[in-house]
């Protein structure tokens, strides 16, 4: 009797044409994925194919892919956090100089710089929730701060991971390091072709989890409430203050955890690692749908933005772009890949032709 | 009622409007003509396509069919701006006003006095707002921050804006909905002011007896067509009902009986005192006492601002800590958090549902559970199907019309918004039940169905505990009216002994209630 029950009646085609228009318009993002893939295929199809090629350009671009997926988890919460890049940079400087200095091995030393991130990650959720400061302003502050322990511990010297032992070969713990993302170093040689490349493998198992960790458990809906509509959170018993710290450990663990696969895939840690890394994990998320204001985005949307981003990377390399030219590709994309996420776009764009048409008809 | 001059053209006449959306039909060739110095209501169920209409007539949305004429001249606003430069102001049902400014600066916004140098003229414009601000019958410092001012100051606020231009059609969308029943007469006033000088309005409300009293014609629209107009003076009550409805329904307020469950006392309140907040806009409250039964209504009178919404807030741990003595059944509770008081089988409908309640991109069965998700806990994960047909069960019981659990609420129409948030409420199963104004703002029809709800949770044993700005639902539904004045108690009132008259003398019982404490009479600038 209402009007809205009105609108269920309206004409089965109307309602077809706008399930189909609001489906598209959440596959867009794949749309883009699939272009990219596309172009690579008819430009450069063998090489860009190769299980080698495909590996390097994901297990590049992994640790930030990594931090994309932390970063989701704060954006979810209507948050930020701009110091992803610095806690990657400490947590790979103190991988390597645990292995360097203490000599440990690295299936300790992947729990410590976990642990370490974690701690950097309560220190951001805790200055953005209870002492009230923005979460942007809070993570500008801690972005320096970290950056700046990292450099005052490493006195302004990459620390090398590849330690040489007293007959000249690598040691043992230095030589396993490697597994960690050292190109050319895989898991389970042999196997599937040339193995597994660890930091490839540690993506997608980060977001299967944390996608798992959103979309099925208790915690996952109460960060889409928090993000939604805060009030409404609390008011329905929401911790929300925990919410919002909790997010930011995950994002710090999980910014630890990529530490030393960045010192691996470089073979050391430099003070000056992952520096403006939080840009691409922020530019990874919004590709992938999620929105700042909160309370909207996924972690698949967040893979499937890393792997645009590393793949048109990668196809404009193969195709000799420039650099230059390929940092302006790279911005138009997020661009494009924000507008084309509007479910509304087909209705708004209708709207607009109109109104240019209307304007010089009544001119004319 | 005024005579309507038949020879002169009205003052707005619109023929044949439509308007579409997406597959919606939100309006198919409504016939309107307002006359000059009269107030037209319009009256119909929540997305009957009043709102819509009077977007378009004050711009805001374009596109349309069908034409408008002012005075007699054709016109088609492309923009608010555009309306305003035609004469036709608005005032919607939310409050469109820039907290953090003064008064007036947000009633001049857009239309600032410039000195020779292109700057604001701080004192023209001071002057300017003092005077509108009088003709709203309002004493206010120009220069205080909106913030500071009441609810019903700033709708008063609103509408010195909408006459900072010089009006000829006024629309007015639900404008006492956020007001209590003085300052509604305030409003009034001021309404009557302006049609004595010649201003249309066009007024939309729910409350029948409001229009009874401002209204001199009023259409009537149901599913975006134009059912009658009548003369508001010949109209009864259960003829607007039925035609808003399509069908007849008993007469609104069934004064039913209170089921005579006379049970142990579920929530019992001793001198609960609260600090006011003027930042956050919060009333205090001092030495609060009232007790709910088991199965029993109990209503909370009082102006805006008495501390109503506070009381129900309080003891849902929104605040905190708080001073007194609570319990719950018999045993002590001590709110702390809302968190908390839904493990202690407490439930509040917060008095605003867009801003407090729902979550308004998500979903239905997204909102619905998220009180209760503990309930649906296994192996660590939300079991899905368990959730599922909780919340459709809940759907069918409270009657919400949803084309499914997977719909998004902001979709859904107000009063079966409300009956989400009800149903969220529910799903954690509570023994006592806050309701703070459930039916702002919904139609009839949804208003009614949410009133047996009500009652039916009672019988069941649930004690409820009801705010409401409008007496006659608090008549009808509590077993006792608790009423509130400045943050205390002023009166009790059993169902035999409530009436309007009783509940709003203590309403207003503010002198006496102050005459003890000096505290609290600086905002106690109305209801002489």
């Amino acid at each position: 009797m209402t009007g809205e029950v009105t609108g269920v009646a309206a004409p089965v085609q109307v309602a077809g044409w706008r399930r189909a228009v609001s489906i598209l318009g959440s596959l867009q993002g794949y749309v883009g994925l699939v272009l990219v893939v596309a172009f690579g295929i008819v430009t450069r199809g063998d090489t860009f194919l190769s299980q080698a090629n495909l590996t390097n350009a994901v297990g590049a671009f992994a640790s930030r892919g990594i931090l994309a997926v932390g970063e989701t988890l704060v954006i979810l919460t209507a948050g930020i956090d701009l110091s992803v890049g610095s806690m990657l940079g400490l947590a790979s400087m103190v991988s390597a100089m645990l292995l360097v200095n203490q000599d440990l091995p690295p299936v300790v030393i992947l729990p410590l710089c976990m642990l370490c991130g974690a701690a950097m990650g309560l220190v951001n959720g805790i200055g953005s929730t209870w002492l009230r400061i923005q979460p942007f302003v809070m993570t500008l502050a801690t972005l320096s701060v970290f950056r700046g322990i990292d450099r005052q511990l490493s006195d302004n010297v990459s620390v090398g991971t590849q330690v040489a032992g007293p007959n000249g070969a690598l040691t043992g713990h230095s030589n396993t390091f490697q597994l960690f993302g050292t190109p050319g170093h895989n898991l389970f040689a042999g196997t599937l072709g040339a193995g597994v490349y660890y930091p490839v493998l540690a993506f997608v198992l980060v977001c299967v989890l944390c996608q798992l960790l959103l979309s099925q458990t208790r915690f996952g809906r109460h960060v889409y409430a928090v993000g939604g509509n805060e009030t409404a959170a609390r008011l329905s018993g929401v911790n929300t203050d925990r919410v919002k710290i909790a997010v930011f450990v995950l994002c710090g663990l999980l910014a630890g955890f990529a530490g030393p696969i960045d010192a691996a895939y470089s073979a050391s840690a430099d003070p000056l690692a992952g520096t403006s890394y939080e840009l691409d994990a922020i530019a990874a998320a919004v590709i992938g749908g999620a929105s700042l204001a909160g309370g909207r985005g996924s972690v698949v949307g967040t893979f499937v933005g890393a792997l645009i981003l590393t793949l048109l990377d990668n196809v404009l390399g193969l195709n000799a772009v420039s650099d230059n030219l390929q940092l302006i590709i790279k911005g138009c994309i997020v661009v494009v890949a924000v507008v084309l996420q509007r479910p509304d776009l087909l209705r708004s764009l209708a709207h607009f032709v109109r109104r240019i048409t209307a304007r010089t008809g009544r001119s004319s | 009622m005024p005579p309507i001059p038949d020879d002169e053209p009205p003052a707005l006449s619109v023929r044949g409007i439509g308007k579409s959306f997406p597959g919606v039909r939100a309006l198919r060739g409504v016939d309107l003509d307002v006359h000059a110095g009269t107030v037209h209501a319009l009256l119909g169920e929540n997305g009957a396509g009043k709102s819509t209409l009077c977007n378009i007539l004050s711009g805001a949305l374009t596109d349309h069919e069908g034409s408008i004429e002012l005075a007699g001249r054709p016109v088609r606003p492309h923009s608010p701006r555009d309306a305003h430069r035609l004469g036709i102001g608005m005032i919607h049902q939310e409050l469109t006003l820039v907290p953090d400014l003064p008064v007036a600066d947000n009633i001049l916004l857009g239309a600032e006095p410039r000195t020779r140098f292109g700057t604001i003229d701080k004192r023209r414009m001071r002057a300017r707002a003092a005077e509108l601000l009088a003709a709203v019958g309002l004493d206010l410092d120009p220069r205080a921050p909106v913030r500071q001012c009441r609810i019903a100051e700033q709708q008063l606020i609103e509408l010195a804006k909408a006459l900072s231009v010089d009006v000829r059609v006024l629309i007015m969308d639900e404008p006492t909905s956020a007001l209590a029943d003085t300052e509604v007469r305030r409003l009034f006033g001021v309404i009557r002011t302006l049609t004595a000088r010649g201003v249309a309005v066009i007024y939309i409300s729910h409350r029948l007896e409001e229009l009874e009293e401002i209204a001199d014609t009023v259409t009537v629209l149901r599913d975006g067509a134009g059912v009658g107009t009548r003369a508001m003076a010949d109209a009864s009550r259960a003829e607007l009902i039925g035609m808003m409805v399509g069908r007849p329904l008993g007469e609104m307020y069934p004064g039913e009986g209170a089921p005579d469950a006379v049970a142990g006392t579920r929530l019992r309140v001793e001198r609960l005192t609260v600090t006011a907040d003027p930042a956050a806009g919060r009333a205090g409250l001092h030495d609060v006492d009232l007790t709910v039964r088991a199965g029993e209504i109990v209503g909370l009178a009082g102006l805006m601002g008495a501390g109503r919404t506070e009381v129900v807030e309080a003891l849902y741990g929104v605040y905190g800590a708080v001073r007194g003595s609570i319990s719950l059944d018999d045993s002590r509770y001590r709110p702390s958090s809302p968190r908390a008081a839904i493990r202690r089988g407490l439930a509040l409908v917060a008095e605003d549902r867009k801003t407090q309640s729902l979550v308004l991109d998500n979903t239905v069965r997204f909102n619905a559970s998220l009180a209760a998700l503990r309930r649906f806990r296994r192996y660590g994960r939300v079991h899905r199907r368990a959730e599922r047909r909780a919340v459709d069960e809940q759907i069918a019981a409270l009657r919400v019309r949803t084309p499914g659990g997977e719909a998004v609420v902001g979709t859904l129409s107000g009063g079966n918004q409300q009956k989400v948030v009800l149903a969220k409420c529910l799903l954690t199963r509570p023994s006592v039940l806050l309701l703070d104004e459930p039916t702002r703002g919904i139609d009839v029809g949804a208003k009614a169905e949410i009133h047996g709800i009500c009652r039916r949770l009672a019988a069941q044993g649930t004690a409820i505990l009801l705010v409401s700005s409008e007496m006659p639902e608090l008549l009808a539904l509590c077993d006792r009216i608790v009423v509130l004045c400045e943050g205390r108690v002023t009166a009790v009132l059993d169902s035999d002994e409530a009436s309007q008259e009783a509940i709003l003398t203590a309403a207003m019982a503010r002198r006496t209630v102050l005459a003890g404490a000096a505290s609290g009479g600086a905002r106690a600038g109305e209801g002489r």
